[in-house]
């Protein structure tokens, strides 16, 4: 990833981001382990945006505010650790975010986690390419935005990182045949104010962060975006795969309006890859061996 | 020849004459006064859709012969009117050298966004997404996108970006677009021909017709080129049944050679073996 680029983007929204935190720390309920279906907002919903057809109106900037980043430590200046759930120097504690997902792994794919976390230089991303679904939005907190664009047709999302790029349409159509890819294909399709997307037809080759935690050609995702205030949009995803997990892995995390006055940036990943300089040699990077 | 027949072929030449100007300006006319549709605010244009350019240009704005499995292209700079663009004598060394290098040097070789205006012409499709306020376009092409933010605020300077900094107004029915903020790693085609940082582009995107957008690009390096100048091509509506753009995704090769991979390609499909790890676990 682009060094320059990150550290324009903390620079740029580490205020603004510290500012949403807090206000949101305090008008969360508190997390439950319950499952996203049940711990869906039944917040009022009279006062969020809409489109001209009735439906929840996505559109903006978008920023993950906190959690759910493979357990390591992205601080901000005031110790807030953003993987942790957003509290300051640890855990997300009773009021904090929701915990990171948990992985039930089938006893060959733990051992394949396992090798892979010893291989983290493999990461896919490192090597700039596609997250896949839901590691397009599971990116680090506060860090890139995503810009969502709306009509009565399709939900597009525009993000930042990786220049990842999702259109996708709502009229709940078929997956195609002959397709795999690093994003799969997504259907959306509007349950109530709750737009929810099924992405499947994937290439089998993403991991689903730096920790070695991934998915296999047989991953099916079910998204579901729902707008619980003018300001925040719920982020749920239900990952299943057969030959790797023997429970569905649940994400849930929030994204919070970006203010209107930042805007989305560049990131070129290919054109100016830095991230391999910081794996030495024997592990595939461009660092020299340690002598 | 006979005096009455060389008559004859300059009256038909007129005729022909006559009745090709008469039908460019009824283009012309039809051009000026065709009204796209309107987004649900019932105001702005509608431009949305797949869309692609036509012609060979991309392999050189300026015209190219044809070659294997490429036609032949005309030169889409309109101004100057000759064709070509007006490089300062250093400039146009360096050009020459980018051409003889280009197998290697272009930067589309590598995978790398395309730029602007290049990004517009490539011989793969883009989309343009809108509603009342919002204005993008995705490539389909290493899945560049531009977001364009209105120009009642300044551009997003002083840096260089592959796909630039672009801020936008409607005049009219013509999106006029402004940007700034490109590298001067970028080049227009795969002849080498290329820019500086200092480049400034202007913009325009008009429809001529249901299926046809215009574009116009008007390019101004003054480190570069001696004047400003303008190109010109049509983009077409994708109108197959189901069109879509594709994930387009370039893998590395065993030489650090980048390619382009297809998502229909079964070869693509990275199907993981756990059979290793099966054996593990008897052994333990």
């Amino acid at each position: 990833m682009s060094v320059a680029q990150a550290s324009r983007r903390c620079v740029l929204v580490a205020a603004s981001v510290c500012a949403l935190i807090s206000g949101r720390l305090a008008a969360q309920p508190t997390p439950t382990e319950s499952t996203p279906a049940q711990a869906s907002p039944a917040a009022s919903t009279a006062e969020i945006p809409r489109l001209p057809d009735g439906r929840p109106d996505l559109q903006g900037l978008w920023i993950k505010s906190a959690g759910g980043f493979q357990g390591l430590f992205i601080g901000s200046l005031d110790g807030t650790n953003f993987a942790a759930g957003g509290r300051a120097g640890g855990a997300g504690a009773r009021g904090g975010p929701p915990p990171p997902p948990r992985y039930h792994y089938t006893p060959e794919a733990e051992l394949e986690k396992q090798d892979r976390t010893k291989r983290g230089y493999e990461d896919p991303e490192a090597r700039c390419h596609l997250p896949g679904v839901p590691r397009a939005l599971d990116q680090p907190g506060g860090l890139y935005p995503v810009q969502i664009i709306q009509d009565e047709r399709y939900v597009a999302l525009l993000h930042e990182a990786m220049h990842d790029v999702r259109i996708i349409p709502t009229d709940n159509g078929k997956h195609p045949r002959n397709y795999w890819a690093w994003d799969g294909d997504s259907r959306g399709r509007w349950e109530g104010d709750t737009f929810v997307v099924d992405v499947s037809n994937f290439n089998g080759r993403t991991w689903l962060d730096m920790a070695g935690n991934f998915v296999d050609q047989n991953e099916h995702v079910l998204e579901r975006f729902t707008l619980v205030d003018p300001n925040t949009i719920l982020y749920e995803a239900t990952v299943t795969d057969s030959t790797v997990f023997v429970e569905s892995v649940e994400m849930r995390f929030t994204l919070k309006r970006v203010p209107a006055e930042q805007q989305i940036l560049e990131y070129s990943c290919l054109e100016g890859e830095r991230s391999l300089q910081h794996y030495t040699e024997e592990d595939g990077g461009k660092k020299p061996r340690a002598r | 020849m006979s005096m009455a027949g060389s008559v004859r072929l300059v009256c038909s030449m007129a005729l022909v004459a006559t009745l090709v100007s008469a039908a460019a300006a009824q283009e012309t006319e039809r051009a000026a006064t065709f009204a796209p549709a309107r987004l649900q605010d019932g105001k702005t244009p509608d431009f949305r859709g797949i869309w692609q350019a036509s012609s060979t240009a991309y392999v050189n704005i300026e015209g190219h012969a044809g070659e294997k499995g490429v036609p032949a292209s005309a030169s889409i700079v309109v101004d100057p009117a000759d064709g070509k663009i007006p490089y300062r004598a250093e400039a146009l060394a360096r050009r020459d050298k980018n051409y003889n290098e280009r197998a290697t040097a272009d930067p589309s070789v590598k995978c790398y966004q395309a730029g602007v205006p290049r990004a517009t012409y490539l011989p793969t499709p883009l989309q343009i997404l809108q509603s009342p306020g919002n204005f993008a376009i995705v490539y389909q092409e290493n899945h560049a996108f531009r977001v364009f933010h209105p120009d009642t605020r300044p551009h997003f300077d002083n840096t260089d970006w592959w796909m630039g900094d672009t801020r936008y107004r409607w005049d009219g029915d013509t999106l006029i677009a402004d940007v700034v903020a490109l590298t001067d790693q970028l080049w227009f085609d795969q002849a080498g021909n290329y820019h500086s940082t200092g480049v400034h582009v202007v913009e325009r995107y008009r429809m001529t017709g249901p299926d046809t957008l215009e574009y116009e690009a008007r390019i101004e390096d003054p480190a570069v080129y001696t004047r400003p100048w303008t190109l010109r091509t049509v983009l077409r509506r994708v109108a197959e049944r189901g069109a879509r753009i594709i994930e387009d995704e370039c893998l590395e090769d065993e030489n650090g050679v980048r390619h382009h991979i297809s998502p229909s390609n079964p070869k693509n499909l990275l199907e993981t073996d756990y059979s290793r790890w099966k054996q593990e676990l008897r052994k333990n």
